[in-house]
Order: structure tokens, then sequence, then C-alpha cells
């Protein structure tokens, strides 16, 4: 039978990053087929290919037999591709016909709405996917699961061949699980090819026919759901080979430097986290993406303050409600948007990286310009960074150059408590390991050490201990030699097999 | 030499400093009596109280804000100033404090809002704009002008010290001191961090709110100080004093190449423009067919509104150029960048 969509061999790279190297991937009529992989194993920027929001660099791209040349949304669209998010896209303050009409109905200027028409439609194709939806409520009024129902409405009201549904149980109830499955089946008894990708193992057995496991932009295989368990399919997500060589590490952790005793923030999604960060030491924060890793991280540095336990530094309880508070108690965070928040691309390098320590640096808030490019020198020389001078504009730097300016900025600060979120995301492999070195020099000089990665590998190599996130809580401590298949379950909340 | 006269005339202040050069040219030859000190002490009377709105603007642009209650603010000090002398009879020392202190509030109110509440500068200051004028008028019931100021006050309006009014030599004072303030503080460097990045700078550590707010409270006080320097001049307060002012200090700093959007901006530059539009509108009335037809101050308006288009224009035209040349250079020859 010939597969609805068909690619092969797509690359795609983004600046130094290569995302998709050379993916072959196919979809037939009336299959369930999963994409499994980490976070930035490259299923993102796969589906943003197939729906046309991203070009391939190479590759083909064949769509019920014909290949096809440039794909846009909008002629995605009218091949048959329709794609459900998450947090569906409606209007939520019109009601779903109109939701439904706006998406289907060719649009002329000054034509007149033919209203039955119109909730007839909405009606029916609500019914065919059995949802007890009124096509007279207003979107706001439906539940998250019941937005994404209209959702597939619509891209069966297309006449789409292709659904992608991307995690769309994340934020669902078991009982609202059970109705979304009962329609993917619908869906694809109908002929309709489905991608579907979750991080719940168990509904890719329930519901799959086929899995393709993503790792690093490369596919590592396509199997019959039925030929794999559990254990197997984390095994292919995280791989086994470690292709980089790590910093070991050295000596024995000292004094505990930070403290968390069932740590919460409702705001922030930060639930009873307790935790021990001893100086010289790097504890690796892993965990899926929305864990409530960086949400942690932005607790402890101030953005959004704890509202119930406690923090202790040097064993002393501390309120930290701004991130000048943080700082003045040796916190520093490296965040993980390092272009957002990690440097300011108009400033120089300069000014980068004394921009927090203007109160030990510029005494009475004089600016010392000579003392300021003193500062910057040292720190371009000690951390290797690769920039025409310390005049030179954040944006004239590559990727891993500016996050070794943000770390820069910080360990100016001279913290107790270093966090660095996703220090190597977007990095060419060159930086990576050079910051992995420097990182580790840290510890060695008595930092303490909390890492955020979603870098399963460099999570194994450079934690001393390893603390796995999810739905907010710490659910596993776990040794740094630990296994990467250990890790992955305890992130997916499964027990170690 | 090439090479520093590019870089020299690639600062948007150069181009302003030479379309200064051009206009005072200009008008030395068609204006009637424009190379006279007395001219020269003219334009700096009239034109002392919009720069030191200018001066202030400056800061609240870096930062990514803007405020358009200054100008109101000059006519609520100027009738607050008033009301002090005449109605309370206090010393001019006294009450001059006092207005100072009135100014600071107002711009603690403007400050407020935008950093503790969280909402939009312009939204503010909008609102500000028409209740401080208000309150003006309504203290002045829309009518009363307080005249009959002493004679040692008028001379901060009328006198002259070393050939330049006192006005002027308050100007100067203030232009060093938000010169230096932007320039040479962690305040300065503070402004221009959240201009580019509230958040980056949060993250930083800056004490965003802090700095945002210091800047309207200071434009609150120069405002009142203005008050005092228009009221002299004019030997009068009124509560229309200083209408339209705030547009006119808006259009100096962004003429003095002061981005709207923040970070980008020198004091140098925000002086370049004051003066560019203060010698534009008072030159055009010593054009002898211009000043017989009645229609300097349009003109003048309508030129500096030009002139600011065009150095918008301008600036955005050379930058897209340069940016197309560098992308052809790139085509052909792949440009060296700097990579790990």
């Amino acid at each position: 039978m010939n597969p609805v969509l068909q690619l092969t061999s797509v690359t795609k790279s983004f600046g130094a990053v290569r995302a998709l190297k050379g993916v072959s991937f196919d979809l037939r009529a009336g299959e369930v087929h999963a994409l499994l992989g980490e976070n930035g194993a490259g299923k993102s920027t796969l589906i943003k290919v197939i729906t046309g929001a991203h070009q391939p660099d190479g590759g083909s791209i064949d769509i019920n037999g014909e290949r096809v040349g440039h794909l846009t949304p909008a002629s995605a669209h009218k091949l048959g591709i329709a794609c459900i998010y998450q947090q569906p896209a409606l209007f939520p303050d019109l009601t779903v016909a109109e939701n439904i009409g706006l998406r289907l109905e060719k649009t002329r200027s000054f034509a007149r709405v033919d209203w039955p028409a119109r909730r007839t439609r909405a009606a029916e194709l609500l019914q065919r996917i059995g949802a007890e939806i009124s096509p007279e409520a207003e979107v706001c009024s439906l539940s998250m699961p019941e937005q994404q129902l209209v959702e597939i409405a619509c891209a069966l009201g297309a006449g789409a061949r292709i659904v992608i549904m991307d995690e769309p149980t994340a934020s669902l109830t078991q009982k609202e699980q059970q109705l979304l499955f009962a329609v993917v089946r619908e869906l694809s008894a109908s002929g309709v090819g489905v991608i579907y990708i979750s991080h719940r193992l168990e509904e890719i057995f329930a519901l799959a026919d086929r899995v393709t496991v993503l790792r690093d932009g490369e596919s590592v295989g396509t199997n019959a759901a039925g030929e794999l368990n559990e254990t197997q399919l984390i095994q292919l997500m995280v791989g086994r080979e470690v292709s980089h060589i790590y910093p070991p590490a050295e000596g024995a952790p000292g004094e505990v430097v930070l403290s968390l005793k069932n740590l919460g923030c409702t705001a922030g999604g930060v639930r009873s986290v307790t935790l021990d960060v001893r100086a010289g030491e790097v504890v690796g924060l892993a965990g899926l993406v929305g864990a409530g890793r960086t949400e942690l991280a932005r607790v402890l540095f101030g953005i959004t303050p704890a509202d119930s336990g406690e923090i202790l530094l040097g064993g002393k309880r501390v309120s930290i409600s701004s991130p000048r508070e943080a700082i003045a108690h040796g916190i520093a965070y490296v965040p993980e948007d390092r272009r957002r928040h990690g440097v300011i691309l108009e400033m120089p390098v300069a000014h980068n990286i004394t921009m927090a320590v203007h109160h030990a640096l510029f005494p009475g808030g004089w600016l010392r310009f000579g003392a300021e490019t003193e500062l910057a020198q040292k720190f371009i020389r000690d951390l290797g960074i690769k920039t025409y001078g310390p005049d030179a504009p954040g944006s004239s730097l590559s990727g891993g150059n500016q996050q070794k300016v943000s770390v820069a900025r910080w360990l100016a600060t001279k913290p107790k408590l270093l966090i660095l979120d996703e220090p190597t995301q977007g990095v060419d492999v060159g930086a990576k390991s050079e910051i992995h070195r420097i990182i580790r020099a840290l510890a060695k000089d008595g930092l303490a050490v909390l890492m955020i990665s979603s870098d399963l590998p460099e999570i194994l190599g450079m934690s001393d201990r390893i603390a796995v996130m999810r739905s907010g809580t710490l659910t596993a401590m776990l040794p740094g030699k630990s296994d990467a298949h250990e890790v992955m379950a305890a992130a997916l909340g499964k027990e170690a097999a | 030499m090439n090479t520093f006269l590019k870089r020299l005339l690639a600062r948007p202040e150069a181009i302003l400093f030479f379309v200064l050069v051009a206009e005072i040219v200009f008008f030395s030859v068609a204006g009637r009596n424009f190379n006279t000190s007395d001219n020269v002490a003219n334009i700096v009377r009239h034109s002392a109280e919009i720069g030191m709105l200018a001066l202030v603007m400056m800061p609240i642009i870096l930062t990514g804000g803007i405020d358009l209650s200054v100008g109101s603010l000059l006519g609520l000090c100027a009738v607050i100033f008033g009301v002090f002398t005449h109605e309370w009879k206090m010393a001019m020392p006294l009450a001059a404090a006092l207005t100072l202190g009135v100014g600071a509030m107002a711009g603690g109110v403007n400050a407020a809002l935008i950093t503790v509440l969280r909402l939009p500068p312009l939204i503010v200051t909008l609102g500000t704009f028409s209740l401080f004028r208000g309150l003006a008028e309504a203290i002045t019931k829309g009518t009363m002008t307080y005249r009959d100021f002493s004679p040692e006050f008028i001379a901060l309006g009328r006198e002259r010290w070393m050939g330049l009014p006192l006005q002027g030599w308050l100007f100067i004072l203030i232009a060093i001191g938000i010169a230096v303030l932007v320039h040479r503080t962690t305040f300065g460097r503070a402004f221009r961090a959240i201009g580019f990045s509230p958040e980056g700078s949060r993250y930083a550590g800056l004490p965003v709110q802090r700095r945002i707010a210091f800047t309207y409270v200071l434009a609150g006080i120069v405002a009142a100080l203005a008050a005092i320097v228009f009221t002299a001049r004019l030997r009068q307060a009124r509560a229309d004093a200083g209408t339209g002012y705030e547009l006119q200090a808006i259009t100096a700093v962004v003429l003095g190449g002061t981005s709207i959007f923040g970070g980008v901006g020198t004091v140098g530059g925000t002086l370049l423009g004051i003066a560019s539009v203060a010698v534009l509108t008072t030159g055009l009335k010593l054009i002898p067919a211009i000043a017989l037809a009645g229609i300097g101050s349009e003109l003048g308006s309508l030129l500096t509104g030009a002139l600011l288009i065009l150095a918008l224009a301008g600036g955005t035209l050379a930058k897209s150029l340069a940016v197309r040349r560098s992308r052809r250079q790139s085509h052909a020859a792949p440009k060296p960048t700097i990579t790990t």
C-alpha cells in the first residue's frame, strides 16, 4: 500500500545546529504512527517540516505519492495536512460553529453568512467524532479537551488525510483521554493517517500501530508497536553510545550550600521540593520539558518567589523575593533563554559581563571604564570567549560565546551557588565541551552547581548526583553513575525495569 | 582619515550637526540680525524651557518610556508657584523650593502608576497630561493670571551673565548633569539596559522599576524648574503655560538620535536636536518676507516636522542600504564571523 506521506532523508539546520540529519518517515492511510524522542530529538522540527512551517534543507517529501517541491502552511492545508496542538488555536469569544465556519468556509468580501448551513455543518462534524458539544457554545466555555475535539472536527471538515497530534493528552484527565482515544481510532478507521506524539508510553501501546523513535535528529528505527516493550522503547530513545568525553569529577563534595525543604510555589507550578546541593558538587536536574525544572530555578532566583517551604543557604534560612536578593545571597542563575534573558545582545560584551556587579565594581555609582575593561578581558581570557574585544556587541558573538558571556556575568558576582539552565542548548560541539570543562573547574574551586539539562548524556556525564523532576516535584535522586534508562524512566514516571 | 570620517558620518548625530551648521549659515545670510549676540540670547531664552524638558525626556525615552505630561506639569507648577507667591505670600526662594517639591510629587504619580501598577507610560502620561492641565485650570478658574512678580525674580528671565541669559546657564548645568548621569554612572547604564531589554535587565539583577521611577521623578522636578523660568521670562504665571512643549521636547530628543524604542541615544545628540529645532524656529522669524507674512511659527513647526521625518527616514534608509550591501558582499564572499 502506498503511504499517504513519505519523507526521505530530510535535513534541516538552524545555524550550526543540525536539527534533522536525514530523517526518513512514512505514514500509511488508516494507521496511527507514534513519534517518540527526548526533548530536542527533532520531533517538533519534523512536524514543522510536514506542516510547511519550516523548509527542509535537503531530502524530499511525497504526499499521496506525489513529490511536493515547496510546502507552505497554506499548501499543506490544501493537501489535507492538519495539526492539533496541545493548546488549541481557536477564537475564544466566538461560538463553535463560527470557529468551524471561519476555518472551512471560503471567504468572499461582502458575502452573506449562511447561518443555518454553518450550524448544520458544525453539528454534523461534531457528531461524526462523537463529541457532545453544542455548535452554539462559545469556545471559552469549553474545556481544553472539548476545544481539541473542535480542532479535530475542523480537520475532518477540511478533509484532512493526515492529522498530526502533538501531545494531545498532556492536560487531559483519564476520562477525557479515553474519549480522545476513541476519536483517534475513529479517524484511523475512516482512513486518516495519524501522527501521534506523546511522552506517555502507555498511550503509545494503547493507540499506535507503528512507532518511530528520533534521537539527535536521526531516526533510530520504525517498529510495529507490538514488537516493542517499554524497556526497549526507552533504550531506543536514550541510546547507548557516549559521543562525547566529559571531564571527570575531582575531590569530595564539601559543606551543604543550598538546602531546600518542601519548597513550593503555586504560581510557578513547583511542589514540595526537598534537595541539598554541596560545595564542589554538580547536581544535575533532569526531567522532561514542563517538569518544573526552570520553574524551580526561577523560584530560587526570586523571579517567582516561593510561597511554601524553606530555602537554607549555608544553614541559614533565607527568603528570596527578587533577583537582587538572590544575588546578595550568592545565588547566580544562567538562564535558559540566552538571547532574551542571558545577555543583552545590543550591548557590548564588557557591559554584559559587569551588569550584575555594578555595586562592587562601580562604587558610588560612577562607571570606571578601565576597571570594567580589565574585568571583561580577564573573563574573555579565562573562559576563552572568542570576540574581537570587550567593546564588541553581544550579537556579534556565536551562541556558545554568548553563553560564556552569560556565565562570565555570573562568575563576576563570585557566587556560592551557580544555577545553569540548559547551559549548552543550541551551542556547537566545540563550545559545548569547553563549557563542560568550565563547569567542572568551577565545581573543583568549591562552587555548588545545579545544572538543568534536557540533554541526557550531558546530565549523565557532568552530574555527581542526578535529581529528576516530574510534574513540578522531585521524583528521584540518583547517583551520578546512573543509567540513562533509569533517568528516563524516572522522568517518564515509570519504574526502572 | 577616510574610515574616521566614515565612522563619524555613520553616527546620526553627525548628520544633525551638519544640518545645524547649514541652518546657521543659511539664516546668517538670509535672516536679519541673525548673527548678533542679542539674537543668540533671544534664541536661548525662547528655547531654554523646552530644552530642559528635552534633557529630562531623554533618559525616559532611553528606558523605552515616554512622558507626555511634562508640558502640562509645567503649566500646573507655574500656577502653583503663583499661588505660593501671591496668595500665600511666600518668600520667593521658599515658593520655588516648594514648587520643585510639587514637581517631584507629580513625577512620582507618573512613576508609581508606571512601576507599581505596571501601566504603560504612554497611557499613564496621556492621563496625567490632561489631569495636570485640568488642575492648573481649576486653580486659576481658567482665567486668572498671576502678575507683578518682584524685579529680582524677573531678572532671572531677562538678565545675562557673561553674555549668556541666566536660563542658558541653568540649561548648561542641567545638560552637564544629565550627560554625566547618562554616560558616566550606573544609572545611565541601567537606563540603556532597560531600554534594550527590561526582562534581561531584571534577570541581571538591575533594579528596573526603581530606575524607571527615577527618570519620571527627575522629569517632574525639572518641569517645575522650567515652570519657574517660564514664569520669570513672561512675568506671569498662567494655566496654559507650556502647552505643546512635551511634543517639542520629544521631537528634539528623537531628532537627536535617541531611539523611541529605547536603549540607543546620547545626550550630545539631544543637545544638537534641541539646537537645530531652536535655530530653525527662531531663524525663520528673522527672514523679512516670512516675518512680513506673519507665518514664522507655522512655517517653523512645518519644517521641524519635515526635518524629523527626513532624519528618521534617512537613518532607516541608510541602515537598510548598509544591510543590503553587506548581504551582497556576503553572497560574493563568505563574511568572516567569529565562531568557536
